[in-house]
């Protein structure tokens, strides 16, 4: 690939043809504060915060200009800072955004921008337009549209990712609005819960049911863990509260899924804590469960699968293991099934 | 939008009903959320019930100058219904809207698809009366003052190139135009080599005439090239308040617009044109559809044009009433079934418009220009004009004169020359106030500019725009504070609302404007307007919003004092109480 030489903030850099201004100083660690644009969807170039100086005069979004030979960069100056104070004034007075409220505090991008530019509660003097809150129609979703900034990555990211559509943009000008389907409530519309919208939502604006009244992002712990569900086998960052609970599961862009769940693995790990789990082996006795030893309980297991061997033969027997298992414990199982049985009769859940 | 114009007349009562809209989602294969996204964006559709007969009253600058509110009064008065309300009968439903292309004939107001100018209350009531028998339909039933031909001013003394056959040629008639020379231009063209048409274009020095007032032979050669479709593309969403030319150019000379596409298709290498035309043009769409029927007929548009080797052919795509598709690629979005959002740049059209093929998107009046200058030549068409803005201009008359229309005159007529000669004056001998030139995206001109020349650049020196040709005149008369309420109440009505600083900015503007109008200003707010605007200017995504700086700081140019007048709660001011009570009563804003 072509490469491009350029300076960003007196920087000589590196880039390459059809990389944009804000790609290049990411690989290198220069921040441009940005909320439209983010690196799995399409490009928007509508929130303009990104906008930088190029070549001394021109203001550009970073995000969308393509890198081109000697290209000079600066990326703050006074005037930026000043364009990015007015934008974010006025992102404020748009919406409602209390973050003492807000289950994202802590995590929002608008709240980071706003802290380093220093840009206060709104004076009142515009009185913001009341949107829709939907926060009980999904099972999975809460939607409270005052705080949202409509940069659009929701609709991208259910257009282009998940390529279900639920999301776009409806009204114009001040009263653009968002739309799940046809203006039906997010819990009768066509949204699969894959939570991609919300993952990307750059404020509180999108929310999951989970994570309400279960801590602060910063009490949040996270561990990175591979999804039980499926052959993907998709990263997942599984975030803990201080009381050990799991809150909220959020897609690891460096695995196979790029940063992509489906709702099993969104929203599948309530098992995990659930107080119905078996802790004891029980055996049916007389039509009910009763707690049982180990030892009796393997007893009756392999009594029964001799039996069953000799009166049928290996073949009417099968495993089907589980993908909540170790690999280990899967190698365990064939291994049992083949050696000890004597049948090939196996399967997995995640060969689905 | 052909099918949801349709679906909307076929409903009776104005309207697209969920269900419906379902299934033009299902039969189209599209998620539900486009169709309401799209739905959604452009204002002539509604999914609420409206009624069998849609009234839509212009409140744009020319109209409202020219007494819209009066408008308001007469039909409250008449059928009882303010604006968001119907009649309780179904059959009168009343709407607001921005320009709908014949303001030398405001106030107008358009029913159904009907447009109706030269409004009196005393008409407004034997108007509506006509329609109590009427059925909707789409064929369009203007009122014989909104015709092309009689908004061009007939004055001697213009240059008339673009105007020569207008009312001369039958615009419904391809044989009347090939009688007065029509497509000779077009069989040059074929024999010429590509490359020199568009060297001749350059050389003639063609500037676009929608506003922007780029090159549009250097244009035609940023189209890309090679084994690839391409387009041209007629931007005929004339929507800038106060501008009416193209209209009446589609009108009355159809096929002259024709001819100068193809020539820009040959010299491009595309073989398909669209003309995007403002979904209140009803008339020009007819009459554009007759034209390009009958040029297929005669073997002028097709396969093998005129026994050549080139194919070409156009079609009419229809706009929804969105001022920002005016931009050309909002205009290009909403070709392709898309909200009509403008996109980043680059990619320019030329390399990735629609369905992001190399796309040339032109004004009609640019276009129409080219088989003229194919004609007669680069140096007849520099003949007249400024040295860097050669040829002649439309330049459309509204507001305060004795006479208004459209006008052709060589690029850089005067303000003085335009009001006096052309306009005749002042009604009553009323004195000139100020004018806005270029719309609303353009500035204002006091009395100290009556002699700047009115081309491209040379009021871009004095921080206004001659924009697309707009001359409105106001007199004494008219409150600037009011008139720049009306101005950014339509910023906020037709922004896009897709990036920051215009779909937030409109608004504060628009409410800024609201607290003088209303007299509850602080002499800081006129500070806090200005900063806002200049953030826009600064950051906007297009034109539309970087364009409120100009009218502001133009009259805070001349009219500061009345601003902090307006500051005052004791002040009065007729005007301004009067638009308050009228435009945001009822349904609201």
């Amino acid at each position: 690939m072509e490469s491009i030489q350029l300076t960003i903030n007196g920087k000589q850099l590196a880039g390459h043809r059809g990389q944009t201004i804000l790609e290049v100083a990411g690989e290198n660690n220069i921040d441009i504060p940005h909320l439209c644009y983010h690196p799995r969807i399409s490009k928007t170039g509508a929130c303009r915060i990104c906008l930088v100086r190029v070549n001394g005069t021109m203001l550009k979004t970073a995000c969308t200009e393509p890198v081109i030979a000697d290209m000079d960069v600066v990326t703050e100056d006074a005037e930026i800072s000043q364009i990015r104070t007015g934008l974010l004034e006025m992102l404020l007075s748009e919406g409602c955004h209390n973050c003492l409220y807000c289950e994202w505090n802590g995590e929002c991008e608008l709240q980071r921008l706003c802290q380093k530019y220093d840009v206060q509660e709104p004076s009142g003097v515009f009185k913001n337009r009341e949107r829709t809150v939907d926060t009980e129609s999904s099972n999975g979703l809460r939607r409270n549209e005052n705080r949202c900034i409509l940069c659009g990555r929701c609709v991208k990211a259910c257009g282009e990712i998940q390529m279900q559509g639920v999301w776009n943009f409806t009204g114009r000008g001040s009263s653009t609005t968002l739309t799940s389907d046809m203006f039906a409530k997010l819990g009768d519309s066509s949204c699969v819960m894959c939570g991609t919208c919300v993952q990307l939502c750059p404020t509180g604006a999108l929310s999951f049911q989970t994570v309400l009244g279960r801590g602060q992002a910063w009490d949040l712990k996270k561990e990175t863990s591979v999804c039980i569900y499926c052959g993907v086998g998709c990263q997942i960052d599984f975030y803990t509260n201080k009381e050990g609970q799991l809150v909220k599961a959020i897609g690891n862009e460096n695995g196979p899924n790029e940063g992509h769940l489906c709702v099993k693995g969104r929203f599948g790990f309530d098992f995990v804590q659930s107080d119905k789990r078996l802790t004891k082996p029980l055996i049916k006795k007389n039509g009910k469960f009763e707690e049982a030893s180990w030892d009796e309980a393997l007893d009756l297991v392999s009594s029964k699968l001799t039996e069953i061997k000799s009166k049928s033969g290996p073949d009417s027997i099968m495993a089907f293991s589980s993908a909540k298992c170790t690999n280990e414990e899967n190698y365990l199982m064939q291994k049992f099934m083949r050696a000890v049985i004597g049948t090939n009769n196996v399967d997995h859940c995640a060969r689905l | 939008m052909l099918i949801l114009r349709d679906l909307e007349v076929q409903s009776g009562k104005n309207m697209l009903d969920i269900q419906t809209l379902r299934g033009v989602a299902e039969e189209m294969n599209i998620p539900e959320s486009d169709v309401a996204g799209f739905v959604g964006f452009y204002t002539m559709f509604n999914t609420k019930p409206r009624a069998k007969f849609l009234i839509r009253v212009c409140k744009s600058g020319p109209c409202h100058v020219m007494g819209s509110t009066t408008i308001f009064d007469a039909i409250q008065k008449h059928l009882g219904i303010g604006i968001g309300e119907g009649t309780k009968d179904g059959m009168f439903f009343l709407e607001k809207c921005e320009c709908l292309g014949v303001c030398s004939v405001a106030p107008a107001m358009m029913i159904n698809y009907d447009i109706h100018g030269n409004l009196t209350p005393k008409r407004i009531v034997s108007i509506l009366n006509s329609y109590k028998k009427k059925k909707p339909s789409l064929m369009e039933d203007c009122g014989k003052e909104v015709e092309g031909k009689t908004c061009v001013i007939n004055e001697p003394r213009q240059t008339k190139r673009l105007l020569e056959n207008i009312g001369v040629v039958d615009p419904l008639r391809i044989d009347s135009y090939i009688g007065k020379g029509g497509y000779e231009s077009l069989k040059k063209s074929l024999a010429m080599d590509p490359s020199k048409i568009i060297d001749t274009v350059k050389d003639s020095g063609l500037r676009g005439r929608g506003g922007a007032g780029f090159p549009a032979g250097m244009k035609w050669s940023f189209v890309g090239k090679g084994p690839v479709q391409k387009y041209v593309i007629c931007n005929a969403d004339e929507g800038e308040p106060g501008t009416f030319k193209d209209r009446i150019l589609m009108e009355e000379n159809p096929h002259l617009l024709i001819e100068g596409m193809a020539i820009c298709g040959f010299a491009i290498d595309a073989s398909l044109g669209y003309i995007y035309v403002r979904g209140e043009y009803r008339r020009s769409i007819e009459r554009l559809q007759v034209a390009i029927d009958q040029a297929r007929k005669k073997g002028i548009l097709g396969k093998n044009i005129l026994g050549s080797k080139f194919s070409f052919d156009v079609i009419i795509k229809e706009g929804g009433g969105a001022y920002v598709c005016g931009e050309e690629t909002s205009l290009i979005n909403s070709m392709e079934g898309k909200r009509g959002y403008p996109r980043f740049k680059p990619p320019f059209p030329g390399g990735a418009g629609f369905n992001n093929l190399p796309s040339n998107v032109n004004n009609v009046e640019t276009l129409m220009s080219v088989p003229l200058i194919i004609e007669k030549g680069a140096g007849w068409y520099k003949s007249v004009g400024q040295p860097n803005c050669s040829g002649t201009k439309l330049y459309c008359l509204s507001g305060k004169l004795n006479r208004t229309g459209m006008v052709e005159l060589p690029m850089g007529a005067t303000l003085k020359e335009i009001i006096n000669v052309y306009g005749k004056g002042l009604p009553k001998g009323r004195k000139f106030k100020f004018a806005q030139v270029g719309g609303s995206a353009g500035g204002i001109l006091g009395k100290d500019l009556m002699d700047l020349p009115l081309d491209i650049d040379q009021p871009m020196k004095q921080g206004v725009t001659l924009g697309s040709g707009v001359v409105l005149v106001c007199d004494e008369g008219t409150c600037s504070v009011d008139f720049l309420l009306q101005i950014l109440s339509f910023f906020e009505h037709e922004s896009c609302g897709q990036c920051v600083p215009c779909r937030v900015g409109t608004a504060h503007l628009h409410h800024l404007a609201r607290k003088f109008a209303s007299r509850t200003a602080v002499p800081g707010d006129i500070d806090l307007m200005v900063e806002k605007a200049t953030v826009m200017k600064k950051a906007s995504l297009c034109a539309l919003g970087q364009s409120p700086i100009m009218p502001i700081t133009t009259m805070l140019k001349y009219f500061r004092k009345e601003f902090l007048q307006h500051c005052d709660p004791k002040h009065k001011c007729p005007q301004c109480d009067r638009s308050l009570s009228r435009y945001y009563a009822g349904g609201g804003h």
